[in-house]
């Protein structure tokens, strides 16, 4: 396989799709000074190690990549080889723009068939990530090596197929991601995560789709295993969560009882009012007088 | 129909049962309910979410299995953990999370104490071992470490406490939970002067002491409503599970002896008298007047069998971990008694009884060429179990004990009950599918309202059907190990002592998961 690189606005290659910014594939004979500086961009960029060794600084962090890893870079991480440098071996990459959400979530854009439930829970779980270096992900080489002879050969429906091949892309670094960080074997450490991780964002509209993507399994097994392990469903756990923040809130005095109900992640206030009655047989209001004023 | 419920507000779950005044189950529900391990030695619950968890099972469990059939409840009955402290304001409102007895944050002031003759007293007076899992010694570091926390103070409750005053708004603490806090001196029932100056607190910064069949007021009126329970529905303040645990087995007289086995461990003893220990090796708390619970806890029991399943089991559906354990027992099933000579010592979390030693460790010992990898799943089992064993021995030096009975998820495994008789060379006890610590609080519960004239009638109500008997052969073998493994488990204690340091110095582990929570 030859080196090349396409760039949006240089290449035709990539003028009907416009959200691809760069393709390329570099071999590194010798080792480069000063010839891979670390520098920000916009959009994803996915690297893969095909073969060598690169050590590679991403989001400030020192990484070490072999072939098979895949290096992914989230919009404005800063991204480079250590000091500049280029160690030898060859590698793939794919930069991409992303749409950015004014919520500051990132969605793929309007080119995706991925749906827009998918698409949010994609970008969630990538935002989410710690980890930017997924291991032995071969599957990313070969649907990178598909792009490039999509495009080159440009066959009938091609257009289309390069689309879909970036769809698939993002969906297997995200199954590949969620299987990294739970290998299947500790389920109180994963449903702790995850606990934190809704805890964390409890603001977000979580649906069960998201959470179970985050653990790493489809939503059928997660709804069984939730269920089986906590005695909750997925959902019905999240809003105990919700409930037990909204009670600390609500013995503070001085927070609105809307951003009580936004902060915990309900829709309204009414939303908010309805659910904690059903569940404390209080108004958020009467729950509220009574703990402020017990003594 | 009458119905008693009890609830059991655990470290990682709250369980629900309800039974009819016979005590026949009419059902339960559990939910979890997690711990948080912000920091190496924290260990933590959130109140709210107890509670909140608490009234979902409650309500699901009155919803779904007492009202479509009409039972009316009489009385709920509650049960904790022990050694739970939750600092609340003048309003009684929570100043952070709950800390649970696993919490070691206060290892420091328990040090101290130890090594003192005011340690000494407080621990005759008390009955609860010096260790950072007591209230006392967690009080104690609120004054010294948390200052703030400290001084908005307006009382330091127990998680029961909490919950109780939220149902009902009477805060109260029951003799067993208060004995366990190390501020309770177990001989007059009044809190310890010495330990409180300790803790640098006042008795009215403590919730009121009360017996465990004390009513605890009436539910508010949005329970009532909500939970569709009557205003006379008794609130009973009830017990810990550990006291709970032992009553529930139905043993009230000397004699005999239970062993719970879940993550931790512990092996309990009854009687009218507090166990006098030299070496303060064992806990006396008290049930009632009168009435000592004693024994011996173990941080390691089938916590370590998960985590040596997580590393070693196979995994064919993922965190199917009760089918990877359920292979992996077979597997240990096949190999001879005593691991043909592979011992393990179990102590991956430290240990409590009977060597008191939070820097053991744990090791497989004896290993030679023709051990395979089955032999180490068995003497992983062996340990635990030879672990469970050394607290009995320790107990038998003060009490004779001629029968056993077990309860609790990993001691009830058959082939781990089959191995606790031949350890002990005892028959043992248990009744399958069965929860000792919610049935001793229906036989609590049940007594208070007269169906029992005492506690001692009730537990006479407890029939454990299923029995195993030791085998003299097995007995002989595990005997001749453990006296190497007793003689390892104290003798390494200066290795242990240099080996937790050095992990301590160089742990990347610990401080890389403390600083993911606190991100």
């Amino acid at each position: 396989m030859n080196q090349f690189v396409l760039q949006q606005g240089n290449s035709k290659e990539l003028r009907p799709f416009p959200h691809i910014l760069e393709l390329g594939l570099r071999k590194n004979i010798s080792i480069q000074l000063d010839s891979f500086r670390v520098s920000s961009a916009g959009g994803i960029r996915i690297y893969n190690v095909m073969e060598g060794k690169f050590e590679w600084c991403i989001n400030h962090q020192h990484h070490v990549l072999y072939p098979g890893d895949v290096a992914l870079i989230l919009p404005d991480q800063a991204f480079g080889g250590e000091n500049g440098v280029l160690g030898i071996g060859s590698f793939a990459w794919l930069h991409l723009s992303i749409q950015k959400l004014e919520s500051g979530e990132i969605v793929t854009g309007k080119w995706s068939n991925l749906s827009e439930n998918e698409s949010l829970a994609i970008g969630k779980i990538l935002q989410l990530n710690a980890s930017p270096v997924l291991l032995k992900f071969n599957e990313a080489g070969r649907i990178l090596k598909s792009i490039q002879t999509e495009l080159f050969s440009q066959e009938i429906g091609y257009h289309a197929s390069v689309n879909h091949l970036i769809d698939e892309l993002f969906i297997q670094i995200t199954r590949h991601l969620t299987r990294q960080s739970n290998p299947g074997r500790d389920f109180p450490k994963t449903f702790m995560n995850l606990e934190q991780t809704l805890r964390r964002n409890l603001s977000h509209q979580w649906t069960v789709e998201e959470m179970a993507a985050l653990v790493g399994l489809g939503t059928t097994l997660f709804n069984e295993k939730v269920k089986s392990y906590s005695g909750f469903s997925p959902i019905n756990y999240l809003i105990n969560i919700r409930i037990s923040e909204a009670i600390k809130l609500l013995k503070r005095p001085g927070i609105s009882l809307t951003d009580i109900a936004l902060d915990t992640g309900f829709y309204s206030s009414q939303h908010f009012s309805t659910t904690f009655k059903k569940l404390t047989g209080y108004t958020p209001s009467e729950f509220r007088k009574n703990h402020l004023n017990e003594k | 129909m009458k119905s008693i419920i009890t609830i059991e507000l655990g470290t990682n779950a709250v369980r629900v049962f309800a039974f009819d005044l016979e005590g026949n189950v009419i059902g339960s529900l559990k939910c979890y309910c997690p711990t948080f391990h912000t920091e190496p030695d924290h260990s933590e619950q959130d109140p709210e979410q107890i509670f909140i968890t608490m009234l979902y099972v409650l309500k699901n469990l009155l919803n779904e299995k007492i009202h479509p059939k009409k039972y009316k409840v009489e009385c709920i009955c509650f049960s904790s953990s022990m050694h739970s402290v939750l600092a609340v304001d003048k309003n009684g409102n929570p100043l952070g999370n709950a800390i649970t007895w696993a919490d070691n944050r206060a290892n420091k002031e328990a040090q101290e104490l130890k090594n003192s003759t005011l340690g000494k007293n407080i621990y005759n007076a008390t009955g609860t071992p010096l260790h950072p899992m007591s209230p006392l010694t967690k009080i104690s570091w609120f004054k010294n470490s948390d200052k703030e926390r400290f001084q908005q103070t307006a009382k330091f409750l127990s998680i029961k406490s909490y919950i109780i005053q939220q149902l009902t708004g009477e805060c109260l603490i029951d003799y067993s939970i208060a004995s366990a806090t190390g501020l309770l001196n177990i001989h007059t029932i009044e809190w310890e002067k010495d330990a409180l100056d300790f803790a640098g607190i006042t008795t009215d910064m403590l919730p009121d002491l009360t017996p465990v069949f004390a009513t605890a007021g009436k539910l508010k009126k949005a329970y009532q409503i909500s939970l569709g329970l009557s205003a006379d529905t008794k609130i009973i303040v009830g017990s810990s599970d550990g006291c709970m645990a032992i009553l529930g087995d139905g043993v009230k007289e000397e004699g005999r002896a239970t062993i719970t086995i879940e993550d931790s461990g512990a092996v309990r003893v009854m009687g009218g008298k507090v166990l006098q220990d030299e070496r303060r090796r064992f806990f006396n708390y008290l049930l009632t007047e009168n009435c000592y619970v004693s024994g011996g806890p173990t941080n390691n029991g089938g916590v370590v069998f998960d985590w040596f399943t997580r590393q070693f089991g196979d995994f064919k559906n993922p965190f199917d971990i009760d089918q990877s354990m359920e292979e992996l027992i077979a597997e240990a099933s096949k190999v001879p008694v005593g691991s043909d000579g592979l011992l393990f010592l179990p102590y991956l979390l430290g240990e409590r009884a009977p060597i008191w030693n939070a820097n053991a460790r744990g090791m497989y010992f004896g290993l030679n060429i023709k051990h395979e990898r089955t032999h180490f799943v068995r003497a992983t089992i062996e340990g635990i179990l030879y672990e469970i064993f050394s607290i009995g021995k320790t107990l038998e030096e003060h009490r004779n004990i001629k029968s056993l009975s077990i309860n609790g998820s990993f001691g009830t495994i058959p082939f781990c009950t089959q191995m606790i008789a031949d350890m002990f060379n005892k028959p043992v006890r248990l009744r399958s599918n069965f929860h000792s610590v919610s049935f001793g609080a229906f036989l609590v519960a049940a007594t208070e309202m007269g169906i029992y004239k005492s506690l001692d009638e009730a537990a006479l109500k407890v029939y454990l059907p299923e029995e195993y008997k030791p085998q003299k052969e097995n007995h002989s073998i595990y005997a001749g190990y453990f006296s190497v493994f007793e003689k390892l488990s104290v003798g390494l204690s200066d290795q242990f002592e240099a080996i937790a340091e050095l992990q301590h110095k160089h742990s990347t582990t610990l401080k890389k998961e403390a600083a993911l929570v606190y991100k």
